[in-house]
């Protein structure tokens, strides 16, 4: 599991963070992005040994000054529900196109995720997108093997 | 393969760049080697009483700010009386 996955599915939860000077920002998480800065809503923060509060109706926080997120407990089980989820819903696109094409499903998919790679060199537009394609990546492997193991029986 | 695919899952130890040691169950980390940590508790090292364990759950631990990542073995780990252990706490990592 990624730790941006992990903060993504927090989005909307409280959570503190600690940041590098000492700092700590409690609030609720409104939204991250791939360099881990983030927008907190309603929000308390306090100096670094504990005696000052300011409260803010909103904060960015820059990523990079981040030392660490406590995160509720619960989130970790809900990031594991969307990447099954995830995976269930590929499981069930696989079935679909292994039914109309004469060729293996094992040769389906890899054959696509190739081109992928192909265009890479033309697709150079850095973060977002490049997430995007490591998440399909991880999600087909995951599921791929399942769908063998079926296919074998 | 980085070397920390082997911990996934495994109780670890953690020693941040201002020289706090947390413990807890590594359950992921990226290329910046932030990591996620479950069960998450801080080990307050002391001269003058036991070793104070503060738990803290689920935490996302940045990159930038770890200095070891450590594999405890969980039977030694269970053994230890912390309770007395006293130990000068660690100072932050010089630059």
């Amino acid at each position: 599991m990624l730790p941006l996955s992990l903060l993504k599915t927090a989005q909307s939860h409280p959570m503190l963070v600690e940041l590098k000077n000492g700092e700590t920002y409690n609030g609720h998480l409104v939204s991250c992005d791939s360099w881990m800065n983030i927008n907190l809503r309603d929000v308390i923060c306090t100096s670094k040994d504990g005696d000052r509060f300011w409260r803010m109706p909103e904060c960015y926080i820059r990523g990079s000054t981040i030392k660490y997120l406590r995160i509720p407990d619960e989130v970790i089980d809900m990031v594991k529900e969307d990447a099954q989820a995830k995976s269930r819903n590929r499981t069930e696109m696989n079935k679909n196109r292994g039914g109309n094409s004469s060729q293996n499903q094992r040769g389906g998919r890899p054959g696509g995720n190739r081109n992928n790679v192909g265009n890479r060199p033309g697709q150079g537009y850095g973060g977002p997108g490049n997430n995007a394609m490591r998440l399909g990546g991880t999600a087909g492997q995951g599921n791929r093997l399942p769908h063998a193991a079926k296919n074998r029986k | 393969m980085s070397g920390l695919e082997s911990y996934i899952n495994h109780t670890v130890s953690i020693i941040t760049a201002d020289g706090r040691n947390f413990i807890g169950t590594l359950k992921g980390f990226d290329q910046t080697i932030n990591i996620i940590i479950d069960e998450c508790h801080e080990r307050v090292f002391s001269t003058t009483s036991g070793i104070e364990q503060i738990v803290l759950g689920l935490h996302i631990i940045r990159g930038d700010n770890i200095a070891v990542i450590g594999l405890i073995d969980e039977t030694v780990d269970s053994r230890l009386d912390l309770a007395n252990i006293r130990g000068e706490p660690l100072g932050p990592v010089v630059h």
